[in-house]
């Protein structure tokens, strides 16, 4: 359980296994701490993140699509998810964030290979992210 | 065993020493075959990874023509292959956000100095550390050029035109060398979404990170001398290379509209094996939208290199002093990552380049007028710490690859291979004792780009221009590299 990179030629790609969707959502958001994180500050800052899709995978990218842009437009990394809520077709939560000078290395997270499914013993997820 | 009797590689057969064909008959959703420009030895490299099955998938796209195409630098990417080129006949022919690219019309620009390695001598380590002081090299909170408003959409329409007449940023002639003058018709802004504002408004003339760069360098070698002289290029010549693309504004341009092709394929009824395909005919609402906003990032990108020659041309006046500055030219610069709409064999065509670099031969009207009798300049950037080449644009360009060519080495490696080889600080030794300056803030970013992780830019060089579709005018090696 938890994540890890899988190879790939000149991209990023993450795979997650998680006992339970909310923690498959809080596994994205500490590996893209851990991708983006640098030069952490003792400074801590909560904001709310809210997004909304028809499938799960794709809301796996929109979530990993808002930590993205809270990193590039107010130096904010992912440090915990506090709070996380998820619906049918959304997703609200809590995130805990330390400012910080993120790498701008994220180009955009793609629908490549772009997956979340059950499995044997909770959930399983794959994105890709451009780098 | 000669070249011709070579086995077929992943049924990619050998069509002749520099060409591998897979017949579109190879899978049910093909509608071309795909082709590949490589030699043996780059094929087998290509296998390795998944960029052949890209390459396929590419072949599905609906008004598809010709063959999907990959160029010798093809590595994986996400659904096209990094190296890939399609092109897709209008109006029903389609248009992908995802076989453009997140780096909408990421490229390089070169810059030649007047001057020479040896008169630069000592210098070398003074102008690259200036360099690495005036170009921002991140998200761009500080350094940046800052516009908003109108200011800000007359780039997006304008390119990097806006910022000569509004800011005196660049020359004409740096407009003129520019492909495209820097400057894509059909830019829309109300296609542009407010997030995509924002995350440009203050990244204009940033570098960013990945495998962007900003290189000084040295002519080592000229191959085709009258076009080296069209370039005004000479021998022991200091010039710059820039590699940057379109920043966060491109990524969320591309990013807001893979969602919208995705959310639209059932109503086109196009089914594909990749979702990172996600695509539209171009005449639709999405694939026209999607158009006028690319040309938007692609405007923005170009002005985006324009700010950042700026900020060199500034590090030579204070280094070298105003002279040097008003001396150095602009080569030319060209797009990695861009959709066009191209004229072939009498057929307006949508070409997409998704890491490959277009190349007009002599005599082209979309080339300037002081290139126009020796063909359009091309620049391969090799991996961090080798040669760089600059070629120019030929015939066969035109009838094997929709006048495109490669863009680069070609990655064969991962990053986190790359960081297991090296660790940034032996790279940078390694570097620096080879008298190559580095600046660059990350280890870690440094260690991924290591030149081992990239193939043999000699070789990809070479396959081009066997294959006819580019010619060698000159090598450079590096002085000094800048990242981010």
């Amino acid at each position: 359980m938890g994540y890890r990179w899988v190879e790939h030629t000149a991209e990023v790609e993450l795979e997650i296994e998680a006992p339970t969707e909310e923690a498959a959502f809080n596994e994205a958001a500490h590996a893209l701490g851990e991708l983006v994180g640098d030069d952490l500050r003792q400074e801590w800052i909560s904001r709310e993140v809210s997004v909304a899709a028809d499938d799960r995978a794709v809301l796996l990218a929109h979530w990993l699509d808002e930590l993205v842009y809270l990193a590039e437009t107010e130096d904010l990394v992912p440090d915990e998810v506090e709070r996380i809520e998820l619906s049918g077709h959304g997703l609200r939560a809590i995130v805990r964030c330390r400012r910080g000078n993120p790498r701008p290395l994220v180009r955009g997270v793609t629908y490549h290979q772009l997956s979340f499914e059950r499995a044997d013993h909770g959930f399983r997820a794959t994105v890709v992210l451009d780098v | 065993m000669s070249e011709r009797s070579q086995p077929p590689v992943h049924g990619f057969r050998q069509v002749d020493e520099v060409e591998w064909e897979l017949p579109a008959s190879a899978r049910a959703d093909m509608r071309v075959p795909a082709r590949v420009f490589a030699d043996r030895e780059l094929i087998g490299q290509i296998a390795a990874d998944r960029s052949l099955e890209q390459l396929q998938n590419v072949a599905t796209l609906p008004g598809i023509t010709g063959a999907a195409l990959a160029m010798p630098d093809i590595h994986q990417g996400y659904g096209f292959p990094v190296g890939g080129v399609a092109a897709t006949a209008p109006p029903d022919g389609v248009v992908s956000p995802g076989g453009v690219g997140y780096d909408i019309n990421c490229g390089v620009r070169l810059l030649a100095l007047p001057l020479t390695a040896a008169e630069l001598g000592g210098r070398t380590e003074a102008l690259v550390h200036e360099i690495s002081r005036r170009v921002p090299v991140g998200t761009g909170h500080g350094g940046a050029l800052k516009l908003a408003g109108a200011a800000f959409d007359r780039v997006l329409v304008q390119g990097p035109r806006a910022l000569l007449t509004e800011r005196g940023v660049g020359t004409e002639e740096d407009v003129e060398h520019t492909e495209s003058e820097g400057r894509l018709d059909g830019a829309e802004t109300a296609t542009v979404s407010e997030r995509a504002r924002v995350r440009g408004s203050d990244q204009l003339g940033t570098l960013g990170s990945g495998n962007h760069f900003l290189e000084l360098q040295r002519v080592v070698k000229l191959f085709d001398h009258p076009a080296a002289e069209a370039f005004g290029l000479r021998p022991d010549q200091v010039a710059v290379l820039i590699h940057s693309g379109s920043r966060g504004f491109g990524h969320q341009v591309c990013t807001d509209y893979v969602r919208t092709m995705d959310a639209v394929q059932a109503r086109y009824r196009i089914t594909l094996p990749d979702r990172e395909l996600a695509c539209a005919p171009q005449s639709s609402p999405e694939g026209r939208r999607y158009l006028a906003a690319m040309a938007c990032a692609a405007n923005f990108a170009w002005a985006n290199r324009a700010a950042l020659a700026h900020r060199v041309r500034e590090s030579v006046a204070r280094i070298l002093g105003p002279k040097l500055a008003e001396g150095t030219r602009q080569v030319y610069d060209v797009a990695h990552n861009v959709a066009k709409l191209e004229t072939y064999a009498g057929r307006e065509l949508c070409v997409h380049r998704k890491g490959a670099t277009r190349a007009f031969p002599a005599g082209s009207t979309e080339i300037p007028a002081t290139y126009r009798n020796v063909g359009q300049p091309v620049f391969i950037p090799g991996s961090m710490g080798t040669s760089s080449f600059v070629l120019v644009g030929r015939q066969g360009a035109m009838e094997r690859s929709f006048g495109t060519v490669c863009h680069g080495a070609g990655r064969r490696m991962s990053r986190t291979g790359a960081r297991r080889a090296i660790t940034g600080a032996e790279l940078r030794h390694q570097l620096e004792a080879r008298g190559i300056v580095v600046r660059c803030p990350s280890n870690r970013g440094l260690a991924e780009e290591a030149p081992f992780a990239y193939k043999d830019v000699e070789r990809v060089v070479a396959v081009v221009e066997q294959a006819g579709l580019a010619g060698r005018v000159a090598q450079l090696v590096p002085l000094g590299v800048v990242k981010g």
